[in-house]
């Protein structure tokens, strides 16, 4: 027993002494793969998924921007509607940096040891797209010094080395491209969701992109040459087979670990199609149904315009038994704005089915108003009494109605919101994979009442649009206007509406194939008559001598929809003001909203002072100017101040010296 | 082969001397030291006379020592003459006051060893189980508030099982994930304080600012404790390693006393209230105006949720209702504190073995806390061989609830941010529908995941519990191979289990997909497996006496952990993972290892009982730094000089002692922290993506280096009546090793750096006094104080600030300003002020007002708000003594250290707060010069009129709020250095013992009324300005932010204490 003892004591002694090298080898975690272990065939969907996504955020921003969409999310709104942006501007960079551009490094790397050069080139591909993405949002950040190793606080570059740079990797991507992979490289085909591994295709994307960034020095006497841009759209895509797509599903509710939104869905839907704030802007609304004044409904009317059920009648389990379609209107913003104006910026409300004939009372002191209220009641055909300056309105069950006693905010439905539901975000459990209208309540899916149908570009099963073909067009068309070569122009502004109604309708079909148009009608194909139509119509520009720049870039931004794009091309042409070459006011109608709050951001006091419109978006503060202050503020001094949503970009400047001007304190 | 000879020789060499030297017999000596007016004298030094082994009195005056028999013992203690006595069991000494002699004092130092306080080159804080016990705390650390001079302590909230952070001498390290708190040992093994947040937001949602987590030192029973000293400094805390450079406390737990079997039971009834509660104003009801005037109330704003939950509303008239929603929600807490031990020892032989519970109600509705521990200390001596045995046991219980923030990607609201947010016209007690579903107000028209959770709804639908079950063991052998020459080996055990349930009820306001109802489950393993072997060496050469000591330890560390959740329960009444869709539920598990092999010493050399030196100097090998840094070594070396033994006999100064010390101490990385890793991979169409996750790891790694000197001294005076100890220090952290969030552009939102120092001075005063000592009246009083000035030395160039992530709230982050900034700086949004030429601000000029917003302008660029450290703080602890009545009160001060009231500022935001009501809401005015023209600016906002701002018109109801939300902006506005003055504890004890006659059972009985935080007087307009927002955030913390918590709680305890 006592031996027994002193021999653990022993023991001890000599394990206390023991200092083995091997047993302090436990500091890589055996539960996770390294940066320097993970495959590159698995590196490259995740670069297409969270480039898709971080493009997805900028798209749909931007295109509140840019007037596509109404919205009343806290930053949806205030890029749409007030311009007072103090948010929404955090995501964007974010998603790029850490989600994308620090897998860039480690997958060149691994590729190159691999001879896997076309992997290589995707590499270049990314950065410059995303880096361009930035640029076209921010202006100046890091880049020479991002995403180095050993370089926690990057210092910052200005628009033009960004410019450069990005031009430089597409170049080496189209170079390495060319280039046959070494006998252990992966296949490209393992990893690529865009282009299933055809090298081709990707050269091709990345003539489209050049010709995309050699378009945005438009205002640049010096750089801009439309000879260039001209040969590149004749190395790009050349038919919608070369349009290159993140396809999106419906078909898991795995969510994403640094954003919590789904991985398997489209990016835009993610931001733009997954709540209820966002709506049709009456600016994108009335191009769709009144382009050039002529008064026809374009055939993606319906495809882009959601719709709702109305005039629901239940059968005796509750199903819907008969109902009618009605098609949203737009949201006024930019003209009067009557119903912005009387309710608030923010005040468009989200409909509510009722599970139960619901009675609202509502009071109305002005006798006007009551008068009209009382009106639209009976147009509706709605059980209602009238009790001095009260209004009792009776919904049947099975409504789809506003749920307030506000008589401001009652004919609200007719804002039908762009929601559509993924098996991820519906909190529908019984909703299932190909049925992604959106359903207000669980009730109102048991029901089968539909409040709204989405949008194209924005469903979560939508193609999300990296680069197609119809942009090449209409680029080709500007290039061609810019040249005074109208007769071509005019072909390729044509070959643009054209491309783009084929890839609609190319898409539609398959979803008919799929099955998604059982409960949701705009999902179907369009009308091929409707298209010859529209296309032989007064809505499209019927003569090379009639073509405006105009028409060339509402088609444009019709196609284009929910992109940065638009965006890009309105501080081309300084939106509407009408100063850029000959071409007159190219985007009629767009301005600052009667709900204009932002003064502060956007001090320019008239509209050809550049600082009157939104430029760029100020670096995220949580993100970086917190973190990169010095940094940030040796390259732009005022890189913090409020104004600086309205401080043009360097590519949005006609001379470095005006950019610098910017930039100097 | 050869490997087994070698070990066979040294086992047979061991055993050789272990049997050699096992005739001399030493056996346990207990016995009473009293003064000579019978009172028992409580920390007195009982030492073996020849040798290095001492002990001191418990505050029964009781002692046990391991003596030969017929030894000599010395017994000293300051202000007594000191006695030498022959050993005899049971023996009863009185020692007589007055005349100055050799005073003796033994405090605890690093590795558990024993040295007179005289000998010490730095600063050691003791305090024994009564001082501690005197306003007992569940949470050991909260006892020690203005009790050490040099310790700050921060509670992070008032409820129930919230944690608390302690701090000596300021932080040193400037990251999230390092703590800058102290290394807790206890009986020689190293007790893990960690506040963790199990699973991770990623997974579960869980961050620190939404829900309340404790630190793990609460595991341990605070009635357990005999003794606990603070060594404040590197030099006292080296020889434990890396962790040391934040200091170290060492507690030592109760061992039985020779002689009969003692049962000890106590029971503590205590109530407990919230002791400040922000105020709302009840004049103005919900809704918000627009820009053009349009009034809304009754109708959410679509998208932008707060406008109805806003108080910016219509006059409230008497047809209006108004609830007292803050001041009702609140509730009492109470805690039922029972305690049982019994302990008891024979000549060769001791135990203890004690079971406690501890069951707190929190003043949240539904959340609790429970405690309940058992330990068992035996020890066994055979001869020269002394065998320790230490273990105990814990459950800790909390039920808990959302704070601040929903969880993290989950949406929704915590429970404070509601309440304080919600319109008093509102009834927020009505939070159900009659059918379960959650009352909401706009049910229908806003989307519930755009909807405000009822603070009720939480409390009672909602379910997050934590529960910790905790086993820690130690076996201590030390043998005495000679006089002169000791070896000692211990193992040590740690071992805990984590596990956490968060349940976010069906029909809560999160996101769609977590309607149906979310459920996770985290479990986080904790095991700590150290061995330690250390050999002492003792001699004497004539006036010269030596000691040498050698040692290694090693140290394994693993953390398993493994989280499940789901969501969407398929049949809504059951709660659990088979009631989940196997695509709709997730698991995450892996495991962390971290190894340590350090290997000591220490030599020590004094000259009589004038001078002594001591030198340390160990080597670390860590597993956590690349493996061309991972072994690095460090020295200390510390001297003090006895000068009054020079100088002639006095009774004015009886005893003076200076003292110095320099140390060097590394610190290594967290686990992991030299390679970035990938995240899970994701499934797309059949791709697999692989990708980097958003923390950087850096494969150049060098160890964390701190230097550190201090000087000090020692005065007593009238024979120790009077004493003053005396500390300055300084010290300096290199080449931090820190994770912190920094630039996205670098590829990551953090990044393992190795760059910046962080220096850190100050001074400690302690003053001891016996005012008052007579028969049946003393009093005894302590007075410490110190100060402490943290600075962040250089940094990554470029980079302005210095955040942790989890402390930014509002106008404010929690920052540490590099280049010789304040390491606790605040930094944030203010009114810009008038400029000079250059564009720079000038102090105390009028406000610029933006002439396009016809409001203030904001300085945007963060400037730097305040200082959140005090520029000092102070106790005043107090024992008074008359015949059986005890009362003692504990006073702390502060002196500045700026604190924001963030929950003001979210009132004012929301129109809540009463300074909202100015003018009656019917006009403000904003008055400075105008920013772009440099011209003097006034302009009154009516409520009533319209105004053209920049071209654009506004309503003037509009523009109040605006003014109100602009002011909100300004911190400023919010910030307070705020200076205290606590009654932080009042006690009452009547020992009734005497009263108890003759008869045999009942050895002692005491009764004991406790107040905590009682008063407090201070400028500070908030709730408790003893605050933090996010508990547990490590770097500079979020000490000073006072942000829609829990409020800091007052309590009463009435408890008796019975001996068997």
């Amino acid at each position: 027993m006592k031996n027994s003892k002193y021999i653990i004591l022993g023991c001890l002694l000599i394990l206390g002494s023991t200092s083995c090298k091997k047993w302090l080898d436990v500091n890589t975690d055996p539960s996770n793969p390294t940066s320097s272990t993970a495959l590159v065939q698995n590196r490259l969907p995740w670069l297409q998924h969270f480039y898709s996504y971080t493009a997805g955020v900028t798209n749909f921003r931007t295109a509140c921007q840019a007037g596509v969409y109404y919205s009343n999310s806290a930053s949806g709104n205030a890029f749409s509607t007030t311009w007072i942006a103090n948010t929404g501007n955090l995501t964007s960079y974010q998603t790029w940096f850490v989600e994308v551009a620090s897998n860039l490094n480690d997958m060149y790397t691994t590729a190159q040891a691999k001879g896997a050069y076309s992997y290589m080139a995707t590499a270049d591909v990314f950065s410059a797209m995303g880096y361009m993405e930035m640029l076209d949002l921010y202006g100046e950040m890091p880049y020479t010094q991002a995403t180095t190793s050993g370089i926690p606080s990057p210092a910052y570059d200005n628009g033009k080395t960004i410019y450069n740079g990005c031009m430089a990797k597409l170049n080496e991507a189209i170079s390495l491209f060319g280039k046959t992979q070494g006998p252990a490289a992966p296949a490209l085909s393992a990893g690529d969701m865009w282009n299933n591994g055809d090298v081709n295709k990707w050269i091709k994307l990345c003539y489209g992109l050049k010709a995309r960034y050699m378009l945005k020095l438009s205002k640049k006497s010096d750089l801009f040459n439309t000879d260039s841009i001209l040969y590149c759209l004749s190395k790009g895509p050349q038919s919608i087979a070369d349009n290159v797509v993140q396809p999106g599903y419906n078909n898991s509710t795995v969510t994403d670990y640094l954003e919590t939104d789904p991985v398997v869905t489209n990016g835009n839907f993610d931001y733009a199609g997954y709540g209820s704030n966002q709506r049709i802007s009456q600016y994108y609304y009335n191009l769709l149904t009144n382009m050039r004044g002529a008064g026809v409904t374009d055939p993606r009317m319906t495809k882009i315009v959601p719709s709702y059920m109305t005039n629901i009648k239940l059968d005796g389990s509750g199903k819907v038994a008969s109902s009618t379609w009605t098609r949203s209107i737009g949201t006024d913003q930019y003209g009067p704005s009557t119903r912005l104006v009387k309710g608030g910026a923010t005040s468009i409300a989200a409909a509510t089915y009722a599970t139960a004939n619901t009675n609202l009372v509502y009071t109305i002191a002005d006798a006007t108003e009551l008068a009209n209220f009382v009106a639209a009641q009976t147009t509706s055909g709605r059980t209602f009494t009238v009790n001095g300056n009260k209004v009792t309105v009776t919904y049947p069950a099975g409504s789809i109605y506003i749920n307030s006693t506000n008589y401001l905010y009652a004919g609200d439905t007719t804002y039908v919101n762009l929601r559509s539901s993924a098996i991820a975000t519906s909190g529908i459990p019984a909703q299932g994979q190909t049925d992604v209208s959106w359903y207000p309540s669980a009730a109102a899916f048991n029901a089968g009442a539909v409040a709204s149908t989405g949008s194209f570009q924005i469903r979560p099963v939508s193609d999300e649009e990296i680069l197609t073909y119809h942009e090449m067009n209409f680029i080709k068309a500007e290039v061609y206007m810019r040249k005074g070569d109208v007769a071509n122009a005019y072909t390729a502004y044509l070959a643009g509406i054209q491309a783009h109604l084929d890839m609609m309708q190319a898409k539609l079909t398959s979803w008919k194939g799929a099955g998604y148009t059982a409960t949701n009608p705009d999902m179907a194909p369009m009308d091929q008559s409707a298209i010859t139509a529209y296309m032989s119509s007064n809505a499209v520009c019927q003569g090379a001598g009639a073509l405006t720049m105009t028409d060339i870039m509402l088609q444009k931004y019709v196609a284009m929809g929910c992109s940065v794009e638009n965006f890009n091309d309105m501080r081309r042409f300084n939106f509407s003001v009408g100063n850029v070459g000959g071409f007159g006011v190219v985007y009629p109608g767009y301005n600052r909203s009667p709900l204009f709050g932002g003064s502060a951001l956007y001090t320019g006091a008239s509209q050809t002072d550049p600082r009157y419109w939104p430029r760029r978006w100020a670096l995220p503060t949580t993100l970086e100017i917190n973190y990169n202050l010095t940094n940030a503020l040796a390259i732009n001094p005022h890189a913090a101040d409020p104004n600086i949503w309205s401080m043009p970009v360097w590519w949005d400047c006609a001379t470095d010296a005006e950019y610098n001007g910017y930039l100097s304190k | 082969m050869r490997k087994w000879k070698l070990f066979n020789v040294i086992m047979f060499a061991m055993l050789g001397m272990i049997t050699n030297n096992l005739m001399a017999q030493t056996v346990p000596i207990g016995g009473t030291v009293l003064s000579d007016d019978s009172i028992p004298l409580a920390g007195v030094t009982v030492r073996v006379s020849g040798t290095s082994r001492a002990t001191a009195t418990d505050n029964k005056g009781h002692f046990t020592i391991s003596a030969n028999e017929g030894a000599i013992l010395e017994f000293s203690f300051i202000g007594f003459t000191p006695q030498k006595i022959k050993a005899a069991a049971g023996m009863e000494v009185h020692l007589a006051k007055g005349e100055s002699g050799q005073m003796t004092d033994v405090v605890v130092t690093a590795m558990g060893i024993k040295k007179e306080r005289k000998a010490l080159g730095y600063s050691v804080s003791d305090l024994s189980a009564s001082e501690l016990m005197k306003n007992k705390n569940t949470n050991v650390v909260n006892s020690l508030a203005g009790k050490v001079p040099g310790v700050n302590i921060t509670q992070s909230s008032g409820s129930a099982g919230a944690g608390a952070s302690i701090t000596i001498r300021g932080g040193n390290s400037t990251s999230d994930s390092r703590q800058n708190q102290p290394l807790f040992v206890i009986d020689g093994v190293i007790y893990d304080n960690s506040t963790s947040v199990t699973g991770n937001s990623g997974t579960d949602g869980l961050t620190r600012s939404n829900t309340s987590y404790s630190n793990r030192i609460m595991d341990v029973n605070p009635e357990d404790i005999e003794s606990l000293s603070v060594l404040k400094g590197a030099a006292a805390a080296a020889l434990y390693g890396s962790r040391a450079a934040d200091g170290v406390v060492i507690i030592t737990t109760k061992k039985g006393a020779e002689g009969t079997v003692k049962v000890n039971v106590n029971s503590k009834v205590s109530t407990s209230w919230a002791n400040k509660l922000p105020e709302a104003q009840t004049e103005f009801g919900n809704g918000l105006y627009s820009s053009n005037g349009v009034f809304n109330s009754t109708t959410p704003t679509p998208g932008a949720t707060v406008p109805v939950f806003n108080s910016w509303g219509q006059k409230i008239t008497s047809a209006d209702t108004v609830y007292d929603n803050i001041g009702s929600f609140f509730q009492h807490g109470r805690v039922y504190d029972n305690n049982v031990n019994v302990s008891g020892g024979s000549k060769t032989g001791s135990f203890y073995l004690s079971a406690s519970n501890f069951d707190q109600t929190g003043i949240v509705p539904n959340t609790d806390y429970d405690k309940t521990t058992f330990r068992f200390n035996g020890e066994q001596r055979y001869g020269r061989l002394t065998l320790n045995a230490n273990v105990a046991y814990s459950i800790a219980n909390t039920t808990r609830t959302l704070t601040t923030a929903g969880l993290y990607g989950g949406g929704g609201n915590g429970v404070m941010g509601a309440v304080y947010s919600f319109p008093q016209v509102f009834n927020m007690k009505n939070y159900m529908n009659p059918d379960g579903t959650q009352s909401r107000k706009f049910a229908g028209i806003l989307p519930l995941e755009n909807d405000i959770d009822n603070p009720y709804w939480i409390i009672h639908k909602d379910n997050l519990t934590s529960q910790t079950k905790r086993f820690t063991g130690g076996i201590n052998g030390s043998f005495k191979i000679a006089s002169w020459w000791d070896v000692i080996g211990r193992v040590g055990y740690d071992q805990y289990n984590t596990n956490d349930y968060t349940y976010i009820a069906p029909g809560s306001a999160v996101i769609p997909l977590y309607q149906n109802g979310r459920l996770s489950k985290d479990f986080l393993g904790y095991t700590y497996i150290t061995t330690t072997v250390m050999t002492n060496f003792h001699k004497t050469f004539g006036d010269f006496d030596t000691h040498l000591m050698l040692g290694t330890t090693s140290e394994n560390t693993e953390t398993p952990y493994q989280n499940l959740w789901g969501y969407n329960f398929i049949t809504g009444s059951t709660i659990s993972f088979s009631n989940i869709a196997t695509t709709n539920q997730f698991l995450r598990d892996g495991t962390t290892k971290k190894r340590l092999v350090g290997a000591y010493g220490e030599v020590g050399i004094s000259y009589k009982d004038l001078v002594y030196i001591t030198a340390t100097g160990r080597n670390d090998w860590s597993s956590t730094l690349p493996l061309d840094n991972r072994s690095y070594f460090y020295p200390s070396v510390s001297g003090s000089f006895v000068f009054t033994e020079l100088l002639p006999h006095n009774t004015l100064l009886s005893f003076g002692k200076l003292r110095g010390s320099w140390a060097q101490v590394g610190k290594d990385a967290n686990p992991y922290a030299t390679l970035t890793y990938v995240n899970p991979p994701i499934s797309i169409g059949s791709f697999t993506g692989i990708g980097n996750q958003y923390t950087a790891g850096n494969p150049l790694l060098k160890p964390e280096i701190q230097n550190s000197w201090e000087v000090g001294g020692e005065l007593r005076f009238l024979n120790g009546r009077i004493g003053v100890d005396y500390t300055y220090y300084h010290s300096q952290t290199h080449n931090q090793i820190a994770q912190p969030r920094l630039s996205n552009a670098s590829g990551y939102i953090l990044n393992s750096i190795n760059s910046g120092s962080v220096t850190n001075k100050g001074m400690e005063i302690a003053i001891t006094g016996k005012a008052i000592s007579r028969k049946d009246f003393g009093w005894d009083a302590t007075l410490n104080f110190s100060y402490n000035r943290g600075r962040l030395g250089s940094f990554l160039p470029g980079v302005a600030y210095f955040y942790p992530t989890d402390a930014q709230f509002g106008p404010i982050k929690a920052a540490s300003i590099p280049n010789g900034g304040y390491f606790l700086g605040m930094t944030g949004t203010r009114f810009l002020r008038q400029a000079d030429a250059k564009g720079n601000e000038i102090p105390n000029a009028p406000y610029q007002v933006d002439p396009t917003t016809g409001l203030y302008k904001l300085n945007t660029n963060n400037p730097i708000l305040g200082n959140r450290e005090p520029s000092f703080i102070a106790g005043f602890n107090n024992t008074f003594r008359y015949k059986k009545f005890l009362l003692s009160f504990l006073i702390d001060f502060r002196k500045g250290g700026d604190v924001f009231n963030g929950t003001e500022q979210v009132l004012v935001t929301n129109g809540l707060s009463k300074r909202t009501t100015l003018n009656d809401r019917q006009s403000v005015t904003v008055t400075g010069v105008n920013s772009s023209t440099g011209a003097a600016f006034t302009q009154t906002y009516n409520a009533n009129q319209t105004y053209a701002i920049n071209g654009a018109n506004f309503d003037g109801k509009y523009m109040i709020q605006q003014y109100w939300q602009n002011y909100a902006a300004n911190a400023p506005n919010f910030i307070t250095s705020v200076n205290w003055v606590k009654l932080r504890s009042l006690a009452l004890t009547y020992d009734f013992t005497s009263m108890l006659g003759s008869q045999k059972v009942i050895k002692g009985i005491s009764a004991t009324a406790i107040g905590s935080n009682l008063f407090t007087w201070t400028n500070y307009k908030g709730m408790d300005p003893e605050v933090s927002a996010a508990g547990g955030t490590g770097g500079s913390g979020s000490t000073g932010i006072d942000y829609l918590g829990v409020p800091a709680v007052a309590s009463f305890t009435f408890g008796i204490n019975v001996t068997f």
